[in-house]
């Protein structure tokens, strides 16, 4: 089990991690965020495996933090 | 119990807000930079110096003491610093146009000379802050906004090559081309800018990482096409690896 902590203000929606991630966790949102931008979010959870491949893809450091 | 894997290294400023494009390699090489000089516990005694360019706001991300040079002068600052301040670690943070075009002279000269620094190179083909013009690093074929119809050699000449021009500088002690254009990769990037280090830390010499990053913005490509360009367009140009390395000769 792992977890990814997102600032979805951070997140310029590239979608860089969700191609990387091994498990389909990541999903572009249905809503934007203060710029106007579909930031990413952790849709299924419970397959995160705490690779932390995503946050060290992402270029904005969206990604803050990462458990296992 | 959960533990922390992964968590911003401690030198990036806490409410940092990233001003390069969606998808832009900057951000992942800054990133990397900054983990680094938490692992080798050196962030107290370095100085930075920044260059004109995308990556003009480094100060703004990092919470370390930075120079600003003027556009191409970075490691001709980079050497007042290191040779006013020797105890201190000294590094460059340039995109091509500034290292390679307006800069060559001040790098090779640098590099020639052996100083003790190390220069980051970010090679994305192109002039990204000013509206994506021809680079020296642009290849042949490739379109810009100064090369609509695509760099022709007969023209605007061939590009210029970073690294295989360092690794004849004598002065040079580390040398390498990487790329950000994977999650492989970026490892390799970090090992190689690791190395680099380590030589300026050793005494070795001057040390160069270029690293081969994407445009999307001005490449008219998403992110994930740019890192395919790189794959399928850069690679044949601009092999990665280790071009000199005096610690392992
Ligand atoms: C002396 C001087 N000449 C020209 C410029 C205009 N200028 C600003 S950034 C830049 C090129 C930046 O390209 P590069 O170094 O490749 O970095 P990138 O923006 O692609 O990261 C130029 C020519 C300047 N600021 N100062
Ligand atoms: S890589 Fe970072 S900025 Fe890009 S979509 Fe993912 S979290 Fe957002
Ligand atoms: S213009 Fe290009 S190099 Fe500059 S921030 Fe945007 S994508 Fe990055």
């Amino acid at each position: 089990m792992g977890r990814v902590v997102i600032d979805s203000e951070k997140c310029k929606g590239c979608l860089l991690c969700v191609e990387v991630c091994p498990r389909n966790v990541l999903k572009k949102s249905e809503t934007y965020n203060s710029k106007g931008i579909y930031p990413v979010y952790a849709e299924n959870k419970n397959n995160c495996i705490g690779c932390a491949l995503c946050a060290k893809r992402c270029p904005d450091m969206a990604i803050t933090e990462v458990y296992r | 119990m959960e533990t922390l894997v992964f968590q911003k290294p401690s030198r990036i400023k806490k409410d940092c807000k990233v001003t390069f494009c969606p998808g832009c390699d900057h951000g992942v090489a800054i990133r990397i930079i900054a983990e680094l000089l938490d692992e080798l516990g050196i962030a107290d005694k370095t100085i930075v110096v920044s260059s004109i360019g995308c990556s003009v706001f480094l100060n703004d991300y990092y919470d370390l003491d930075i120079v600003e040079a003027p556009h191409g002068r970075a490691l001709a600052v980079a050497t007042g610093v290191k040779r006013a301040k020797p105890d201190k670690f000294v590094f460059t943070y340039q995109g091509d146009g500034d290292f390679a075009s307006i800069g060559l002279g001040e790098s090779m000269h640098a590099l020639s000379r052996g100083e003790k620094v190390t220069a980051i190179c970010i090679n994305n083909t192109n002039y990204g802050m000013t509206g994506g013009q021809m680079a020296p690093t642009t290849i042949l074929g490739q379109k810009t906004t100064t090369t609509i119809n695509g760099r022709d050699a007969e023209v605007q000449g061939y590009p210029i090559k970073i690294c295989e021009m360092a690794a004849v500088c004598d002065g040079a002690a580390f040398v390498a081309r990487c790329s950000l254009d994977s999650s492989k990769e970026i490892e390799n990037t970090k090992k190689m800018i690791k190395r680099a280090f380590e030589s300026q830390i050793n005494g070795l010499g001057a040390s160069v990482v270029e690293i081969l990053s994407i445009c999307p913005t001005n490449w008219r490509l998403s992110p994930q096409e740019s890192h395919e360009r790189v794959r399928r367009e850069l690679y044949p140009v601009y092999p990665l690896g280790i071009y000199k390395d005096k610690a392992n000769k």
